[in-house]
């Protein structure tokens, strides 16, 4: 034990009365979360080694789990375009199968870290009933555990992309900002389904249900804008579509995400990017993360009794 | 208020019997109610189906002072322990632990069966508050308490139970902590790593001078290791005080109820009284008289008066006999009087003989009687747990040194 360590706990008062006022602050709520989390980050890199260590201990596919869910997601796609290209009479694009991977691999990350950590704290069962630690490390865990997953996704997408006539930008500059804004999001989604699930068992149904037919609400296998101005807008508005987008405009088309871009389709000029969409994601990764962090911390007392 | 650095202050903890949301219609105005009101309002009443599993609960410890709970199965320590450590908050009350808690309770909680011994050491060890060095620096000594060995790289699923549940003990005891929350851990593994582990946790009590908090049925533990204790009963503090007291109230009284008493026994024991003066010295003969009666008779070898004796300062039960068994058969009828010695051959401290009408034949109570309790005292001070009543005396004795052999040399 490091004496800086010893220091950091040693004279915090940890009172546990329920009427205390000053507990009632949701900005001193969210700077406990966030001191536990520093507290225990040790904790939550063991708990990540765990998830990460038990993927690939005893699995038939190993490291190419990593990979095999974008690819699916892209096979299923190209199918898709394919289809859709025949109808309109047109060729299928070179750049789609680009296109779909860039857009593939951030869906899998955030389907993958809801499912895993939707039932976190339930699979933990016997440590939260006995063992006292801030049990946001569970879920962060879980999503932690699939960064490194979708890291080794995006190494051997870099590799690939070259061969698809993906050329570096300035543009790519965005993508560390849109991953941190999707780490965000799932973070949040993994925040509040865990503690959903954990009073409500159907939680994790709803959310397989959701996750499973979410790919046709979620400009994966499209762009917005090929549904015209208002059916862009509406499409827009779900929180993982401008990131998904972005993805695609910073990368494939080496578009600077500052500047708005408008582009014909069906014969009408539609708006398929304004900054607005980048601002409109990254208040929705924020804010929602600071909800559901209090969220679940307030509601965590309650884990011991109700899980 | 107490400056105490585990402080209870009137905590009530209320839980509910059943289930707790019968549909998802119940789920927005409950979790509203829960997250918005946060405890306030509804915490005197119970609503139907609440019960209290603990009740205006008030203790501290302070460093060097190590606190003992004891209780039935029910009573509330284990809630108790949890409201500790904060895994459960109070309906109502305050209770306070400053300082990095080392629990040793369920030790091996986070053990995934997949990982190997090495691995779960470094998890299970950060569930536990440790950082990564001070894993590290007491890895070895970890590996070594638990007597893993060269099994420490195997995964944990093909340990033993025993190797298992040392390991996780091994961990544990090398927490380092500022407040430490023992639960009934004294019991894992053989016969050798027990008392391993219970002299490693004697020297974390007695020599770390930090706050403990035991909770255990093996009363002589709560009284080797404690300096104070609490005997609960349904959620409630029914005594406070040193451990020999809590524990002789502990095991004086009969939680299990009139199970074994038949209303329809042939006898009953109306009173008894120790003849013999109080403290009786240690090795000497109590002499204690009881009056009784058989209402009808049965057969001849059957009922009995039997005597139990239990050393209240450990709880544990010393000595079992009864009148048939010595030779004596009560009466057919009648009102009775018998007296009975006992030799108290056993250490100092309070023993309470329970007496109880006996069925020889099916072995079996018949009829709760009453506890006389002796204290034993006095007399010349030994180790040991017999009274061998040692009688020394000198045989021969030279007023001078034998010289020294010269023929040694």
């Amino acid at each position: 034990m490091t004496q800086t360590a010893t220091r950091a706990v040693a004279p915090k008062a940890i009172r546990a009365n329920l009427a205390d006022p000053s507990r009632l602050g949701v900005l001193a709520d969210l700077r406990e979360v966030l001191d536990e989390l520093v507290q225990y980050r040790f904790l939550l890199q063991q708990l990540t080694l765990r998830d990460i260590r038990l993927r690939y201990k005893q699995a038939i596919m190993g490291f190419f789990w990593a990979v095999f869910m974008p690819v699916l997601i892209v096979l299923a796609g190209l199918l898709i375009k394919y289809a859709m290209a025949r109808m309109s009479g047109t060729e299928l694009q070179a750049s789609s199968v680009a296109t779909l991977a860039i857009k593939a691999l951030p869906w899998a990350f955030f389907v993958g870290g809801m499912q895993f950590s939707t039932a976190s704290l339930i699979t933990n069962h016997s440590l939260v009933t006995k063992i006292y630690f801030p049990r946001e490390v569970l879920p962060l865990s879980s999503v932690a555990a699939q960064c490194f997953d979708s890291g080794i996704g995006a190494l051997a997408l870099m590799l690939v992309l070259p061969f698809l006539g993906i050329q570096l930008s300035a543009a790519l500059f965005w993508v560390p900002v849109l991953i941190v804004m999707l780490i965000g999001m799932t973070a949040a989604a993994a925040l509040f389904l865990s503690s959903a699930n954990l009073f409500f068992r159907d939680v994790k149904y709803i959310v397989q249900v959701l996750l499973t037919f979410g790919i046709f609400f979620t400009p994966v296998f499209f762009e917005p804008a090929t549904f015209g101005e208002l059916g862009s807008r509406l499409l827009m508005l779900n929180p993982i579509a401008p990131i998904l987008e972005g993805f695609r405009l910073a990368i494939v088309e080496g578009h600077n995400l500052m500047v708005p871009l408008t582009v014909t389709s069906g014969g009408e000029s539609v708006l398929a990017w304004s900054p607005w969409h980048l601002l409109y994601a990254g208040s929705f990764a924020t804010a929602g993360l600071a909800a559901t962090a209090v969220i679940f911390h307030r509601s965590e007392q309650l884990f011991a009794e109700y899980v | 208020m107490s400056d105490a650095p585990v402080l209870f202050d009137n905590v009530s903890k209320k839980f509910r019997r059943g289930e707790l949301h019968d549909s998802l219609r119940d789920l927005v105005p409950a979790m509203s109610r829960r997250l918005f009101r946060r405890g306030g309002g509804s915490a005197e009443e119970l609503e139907q189906g609440d019960f209290w599993a603990v009740r205006d609960v008030s203790f501290d410890v302070r460093p060097g002072e190590a606190l003992g709970i004891i209780g039935p199965n029910g009573a509330g320590k284990s809630t108790i322990l949890k409201l500790l450590t904060r895994i459960l908050r109070p309906t109502r009350g305050m209770c306070r632990l400053e300082g990095r808690v080392g629990a040793l309770i369920e030790i091996a909680a986070g053990f995934h069966q997949d990982l190997t011994g090495r691995e779960n050491v470094f998890l299970q060890g950060a569930i536990m508050g440790m950082s990564r060095d001070q894993i590290r620096r007491r890895f070895d000594e970890i590996v070594h308490l638990a007597g893993i060995g060269e099994f420490i790289d195997t995964p944990v699923k093909r340990y033993s139970s025993g190797m298992n549940a040392r390991l996780g003990f091994s961990i544990a005891a090398h927490l380092e902590p500022e407040v430490l929350i023992i639960d009934e851990v004294l019991s894992v593994g053989d016969w050798s790593f027990q008392a391993r582990a219970y002299d490693r946790i004697h020297e974390l009590v007695t020599n770390s001078g930090i706050p403990v908090v035991v909770v255990s049925h093996q009363l002589e533990r709560i009284a080797s290791l404690c300096t104070k204790a609490i005997l609960l009963d349904r959620g409630r503090v029914m005594h406070e005080g040193p451990p020999a007291e809590c524990i002789e109230r502990y095991v004086t009284t009969n939680w299990s109820g009139d199970e074994d008493d038949h209303t329809d026994a042939p006898a009953v024991i109306r009173g008894a009284t120790l003849l013999t003066e109080q403290p009786a010295e240690s090795g000497s003969v109590a002499r204690m008289r009881l009056q009784g009666t058989v209402h009808r008779p049965s057969g001849p070898e059957d009922v009995a008066v039997s005597m139990r004796v239990r050393a209240l300062h450990t709880g544990e039960y010393v000595f079992f006999s009864e009148t048939v068994e010595l030779g004596l058969a009560l009466p057919d009828r009648g009102d009775f009087t018998l007296d009975i010695d006992l030799g108290m051959h056993v250490p100092p401290g309070l023993y309470g003989v329970e007496l109880t009408i006996y069925d020889h034949w099916r072995r079996r109570t018949l009829k709760r009687g009453p506890t006389v309790t002796i204290e034993v005292g006095g007399g010349p001070t030994f180790l040991g747990r017999v009274q061998m009543s040692p009688r020394v005396r000198l045989v021969s004795h030279a007023e001078t040194l034998p010289p020294r052999s010269a023929s040694a040399v």
